[in-house]
């Protein structure tokens, strides 16, 4: 754990200097870009509640990579399960006027069920047919893009407005609002909970995460791999849903905009990845990724470095975080064999030493 | 007297982190000679013969060869100064063919980097025929038997012109008959001047093929002898540091009732061939039953076949009176435990601690796992079976919470063993439960083997070691081709006998 | 007819950097690298492929720009996979975040401009008009006239065909990807022959990427690589690399997108239509499978991660 959290810091520090040194080259004055970047992110509370609202989503692809990749199932399917998530709940909130009581809650379980039929989709596709579902999600994101950007370019279009977009939903289905704070990123808490108690403290959990290491070893010694994997494929498909449905619920715009919430799948991808798919350290990942993206607007208006430099950032962050945990063992390894060859050379000389004396 | 070929000097390698593989050994081999290297398993020869062949890098020491110091940094140098290697596990490409593998590395090329296979195809032709190898270069790896695949080594060394050939383990996977075979060529390479380096541990095989010894055990040499008025007792002695009994001691075996029957079992696989033939045996309580044969004549689909890994077989499998066709393999684990041949792939899984290890199978069969309701784990119990398997069978770790792959390989066993023996099923399986590990370790799980026997578990231990089988099994069943070939007493035959079986050389009318 | 000829040259057209990035990709699938980087090293070229052009007026450049991008992008990977041991996964995903990040930053950085930018100053790939076969009436509408790096592309698969299972070069490629132990014990570096496979592929898919901003549309948009790198490795793992098996199923992936151009015009909505490569996938991979289905002793094994 603690070489864990080390190797973690080793890796994001290497990233950081190789950003400074782009910004550098490009002539932007670079460690006060990184300054407006924390600056914007953090130190006032608006710019902390501002990136907590960020990472509620991203804490859900992430667990719903996390979960996914841990367990062995190789769902790149966010991105589609997110798009699903968020026009389920904006056509029920258009739709449905239920008190918010229960409007929410209805919305919240719309999201998951949407959801987890979307990567159920895959899941029995492998199950009955033997389909990969790395490739066959890939492709369900592509077709959940062209069909939501075709219901909200047809269908749901508010034709008042000038790019594709459906109306507001409903006030009923607004999540809350803490005086800045969403209520989307304590029910993102909440799940981190659940997950966390799922993953660590029931035999489900453990299965999956046998499976996830060696599902060889796990068919052995008894666990049902098919009905393992359909609800990790549920639970996973769920969780990225939920994400987008926070960003129609949650946030200000309550509406389903053309290209929304573009990056989320893919970051929770790579959130899980660099957290080597554990449900603490991809909470943490998701706030720091969460917290790169909204200083980045910050950057941009100080120091003008385009916000998208961040997207850069944080691939970096991903491979050197990954490598120096691989090659940090590897370094590890080879101190310490260093040390044990210098161990039996010098008693070798203090035996040539007490001959020759 | 024959001019010293290879000098190895003070060398030493670790492998990281501080695994003391090889340790200051100084070697000589001779001009010529047939020079083996024995001890245990672990006790540091392949790593030697690696390091000479330029496979692994060494920390410290140096090697001359012909009075030249050398350096290999890769096979590839080792090949053009003349050695070779033969590994324990055959380094071949299954899909290709026998000549493409003979090729490879050394591909005759023309204009643009085609391969030129004319002449070369010939030469390989010439040295089968040579030296009776009695191969087909057309032939797929895949398809030929683990003897030809051996052969297949070989030509791989005399098409690359080596003057120095190193087998590792050669004999581990042949049959009596088959060992003699190599044996013979061995002698004439020898005649045709080439000089062989035979790691083993088998000490019969070392007495009657080579000329002098050499004696390793944990990382260090130690002594080289002659070849001459050497017994087995000497040489056993300088491997394991004390005597030793040859065979594992063991009161006679008192069947009671039949706890696993096998009837008519065959079992078809994808490519339609028929991999188990109408196997008929039973195991009775408080017997081990032993199965003899070649590698790939059923043995793994056998062992499938029972675990449940395959399900679609034809005929029966009953143990304690239930079928076990149409049973998951969760409810088929509550009537056997099962030790599988492949550690690291079947029987563990290698990035997670030894508590995650061991509570597999136990956490859905043995109710002091759950909590404090059914889909609940209970930790506290996990850790403390862990322990108790730590401690009954001597497991060496840091603790339940270290990682399996920390262990060494005897360890990790001897957790596996545990976590399936403590399953306390009436009907144990056990697939090649000792293969590669050191002395210590095999002699512990062989000794709970008896114990267990001896409690009253019928035990079906399918094993690649002839030695094993007849120190171990009180019945022995051999097949060859799915089908079995005998059923005899360990008493009332030999390791011979059993191997001309093995073959299919012979084949008893059974039932 | 004339409909007709449309559908086919729009097919060859969509098919081409597809073909490409699964040329390359094959590669890596022969070495047994699990590389799902094509859809990064793609955008890489197809950016530099305009930066390269834009900044130099000249097509030639530009088109060694791109490839240049795909190569580094290569180097990135080989560098992490291959001697810093990083999952291959995990290189690849961080590759293509990198790959999407990098160019739409380098979009508002180098031409101020989100989205997409187009100039007249951004020089295309030259089309190739076959002498004779140019005045022949319908063969020459179909055959004729493409930017050359289509006839390219045919060639290469080709070329790829027989370089990897006729040459020495391919006999190491495919052991390596079997068994790379085993090709090492025999003095073959199979970490040097698994870089070769992953330069090759990111050259090639770097020459898809040209293609695509170049020769199919001379403009850069922000992901403008779309999935078509996900498609090439589907195409890859559809016809086990065989780069003529490629060719075929790439002129199939064409044919789809095309149809998909072609039926914008009629009463269905175009975001349905484009769809339509993607739905294909599907269902080839349906086909597939329930060919392979029977041979697989493991029902549940998925691609390694």
């Amino acid at each position: 754990m603690k070489k864990q959290i080390i190797t973690s810091l080793i890796g994001i520090l290497i990233a950081f200097l190789i950003g400074l040194i782009i910004l550098k080259l490009q002539n932007y004055p670079a460690l006060e870009s990184y300054k407006q970047l924390l600056n914007y992110s953090l130190f006032s509370r608006f710019s902390l509640f501002s990136t907590l609202n960020k990472a509620a989503p991203l804490i859900l692809t992430g667990l719903s990579a996390a979960i996914a990749f841990g367990s062995g199932a190789v769902n790149l399917g966010q991105v589609g399960q997110f798009l699903i998530g968020a026009i389920s709940v904006t056509v029920a909130g258009l739709f449905l006027n239920l008190p918010p009581v229960i409007m929410l809650p209805t919305l919240i379980l719309i999201a998951l069920l949407a959801g987890a039929l979307y990567a159920g989709i895959a899941a029995f596709l492998k199950l009955k047919f033997g389909m990969d579902e790395f490739i066959t999600t890939l492709m369900l994101n592509f077709i959940a893009q062209f069909f939501t950007l075709y219901l909200i370019t047809g269908p749901l279009l508010d034709k008042k407005m000038f790019s594709p977009m459906t109306e507001a939903i409903n006030r009923s289905a607004w999540f809350p609002n803490f005086s800045g704070l969403d209520f989307s990123f304590i029910l993102a808490l909440i799940i981190l909970v659940v997950i966390y108690f799922i993953w660590n403290h029931t035999k489900m959990g453990y299965e999956w995460k046998v499976m996830g290491q060696n599902d060889l070893f796990a068919r052995t010694g008894g666990v049902k791999i098919n009905s393992n994997y359909l609800k990790v494929m549920l639970l996973s498909g769920a969780l990225a849903s939920l994400a987008g449905a926070m960003l129609i619920m949650g946030g200000v715009q309550h509406r389903f905009l053309k290209g929304i919430g573009a990056n989320y799948g893919w970051d929770g991808v790579m959130v899980a990845v660099v957290a080597n798919n554990g449900v603490i350290g991809t909470g943490l990942y998701a706030l720091f990724f969460a917290m790169l993206q909204t200083g980045a607007m910050g950057m941009e208006l100080e120091t003008s470095v385009p916000l998208e430099f961040v997207l850069v950032l944080q691939a970096i962050t991903v491979l050197f975080v990954v490598a120096s945990r691989e090659s940090a063992h590897l370094l590890f390894n080879r101190l310490k064999m260093y040390f044990k060859l210098r161990g039996i050379k010098s008693k070798e000389e203090g035996q040539a030493d007490e001959t020759t004396n | 007297m024959p001019k010293e070929l290879i000098e190895i000097k003070n060398l030493v390698k670790i492998y990281p982190p501080e695994t003391l593989a090889v340790n200051q050994v100084d070697l000589i081999i001779k001009e010529g000679e047939i020079h083996a290297l024995i001890g245990e398993n672990g006790a540091g020869k392949s790593t030697l013969m690696k390091v000479l062949y330029g496979m692994i890098p060494f920390n410290s020491g140096s090697i001359y060869l012909d009075n030249k110091k050398i350096d290999f940094k890769s096979p590839r140098e080792a090949v053009q100064a003349g050695i070779g290697m033969v590994h324990q596990e055959f380094m071949l490409i299954h899909k290709y063919t026998i000549y493409e593998n003979v090729i490879l590395g050394v591909e005759p090329t023309a204009k643009f980097g085609l391969l030129k296979q004319k002449e070369s195809k010939k030469r390989v032709q010439k040295i089968i025929d040579n030296y009776q190898l009695k191969l087909n270069p057309d032939d797929r790896i895949e398809d030929i038997s683990v003897a030809a695949r051996q052969k297949v080594e070989i030509l791989k060394l005399l098409y690359r012109d080596v003057d120095i050939l190193i087998l590792d383990e050669p004999t581990a996977v042949l049959t009596p008959q088959e060992i003699e075979e190599l044996f013979a060529r061995l002698k004439s390479l020898k005649k045709a001047g080439k000089t062989i380096i035979f790691i083993s541990h088998k000490l019969n095989e070392v007495l009657e093929l080579a000329d002098s010894v050499t004696v390793m055990r944990q990382g260090k040499k130690v002594a080289t002898m002659t070849n001459e008025g050497l017994s087995k007792a000497d040489l056993a002695r300088a491997m394991v540091g004390r005597d030793v009994v040859f065979s594992i001691e063991k009161e006679a075996a008192q069947p009671a009732d039949i706890i696993c029957q096998i009837k008519d079992l065959s079992f078809i696989d994808n490519h339609k061939k028929k991999r188990l033939d109408k196997l008929n045996f039973t195991i009775r309580a408080g017997e081990i039953v032993g199965i003899a044969g070649v590698e790939g004549n059923g043995q793994f689909e056998l062992v499938q076949v029972i675990s449940g890994l395959i399900d679609n077989y034809q005929g029966e499998i009953i143990i304690n009176n239930n079928s076990l066709k149409k049973l998951s393999i969760l409810e088929r684990r509550k009537l056997l435990a099962y030790v599988p041949q492949d550690r690291k792939n079947t029987g563990s899984a290698q990035a997670l601690s030894l508590i995650e290890n061991t509570i597999m199978t136990h956490h859905q069969i043995n109710t002091r796992l759950t909590g404090k309701f059914d889909y609940l784990l209970n930790k506290k119990a996990s850790r403390d079976l862990t322990r108790e398997i730590i401690d009954d069978y001597q497991v060496l770790s840091s603790g339940p919470a270290a990682k399996i792959s920390s262990l060494s390989g005897g360890n990790q066993q001897k957790l596996i063993v545990g976590r399936e023996f403590a399953m306390a099923t009436d009907f144990i399986l056990l697939d090649n439960p000792t293969r590669g590990l050191d002395v210590g370790s095999i002699e512990f799980i062989q000794q709970q083997i008896i114990k267990s026997r001896d409690q009253g578990t019928a035990i079906l231990l399918i094993s690649a070691d002839l030695d094993e089988l007849f120190s171990l099994a009180d019945r022995l069943v051999v097949i060859h081709q799915g089908r079995i070939t005998a059923e005899k007493l360990p008493e009332a035959t030999d390791k011979e006998e059993i191997g001309e079986y093995m073959l299919g050389a012979r084949r008893d009318e059974i039932r | 007819m004339k409909l007709l000829i449309e559908l086919i040259r729009s097919t060859m057209l969509a098919a081409t950097p597809i073909l490409l990035a699964s040329l390359g990709g094959t590669y890596t699938y022969y070495a047994n690298i699990f590389n799902i980087a094509m859809e990064g090293m793609m955008l890489i070229g197809a950016f530099f492929a305009v930066l390269g052009s834009y900044l130099s007026g000249s097509w030639l450049i530009g088109l060694l720009a791109g490839v240049g991008g795909g190569l580094l992008a290569a180097l990135i990977f080989v560098f992490f996979a291959v001697y810093m041991k990083t999952d291959e996964f995990v290189t690849g995903i961080a590759l293509n975040m990198f790959a999407l990040g990098g160019t739409t930053y380098l979009l508002r950085q180098i031409f101020s401009v989100k989205g997409a930018f187009t100039s007249s100053k951004i020089i295309g790939i030259p089309s190739w008009e076959i002498p004779i076969i140019d005045q022949i009436p319908v063969l020459g509408k179909l055959l004729s006239g493409y930017p050359f790096i289509v006839y390219l592309a045919l060639l290469l698969a080709i070329l790829v065909e027989i370089h990897i299972y006729k040459t020495k070069f391919g006999l190491r490629l495919r052991a390596t990807g079997e068994d790379d132990q085993t090709v090492d014990s025999v003095g073959i570096n199979s970490d040097q022959i698994k870089s070769i496979s992953i330069i090759l592929s990111g050259v090639l898919s770097g020459l898809g990427g040209v293609f695509l901003s170049l020769g199919y549309v001379t403009l850069f948009a922000e992901n403008m690589s779309n999935g078509r790198g996900w498609i090439a490795l589907a195409v890859i793992i559809l016809t086990r690399g065989r780069p003529l098996g490629l060719l075929m199923m790439s002129l199939l992936f064409g044919f789809f997108d095309g149809l998909g151009l072609t039926l914008q015009g009629t009463m269905i909505p175009s975001q349905i239509t484009q769809m339509v490569p993607y739905l294909a996938t599907l269902v080839a991979l349906y086909f597939y499978s329930k060919e392979k289905r029977p041979k697989e002793e493991k029902p549940n094994e998925s691609l390694a991660v």
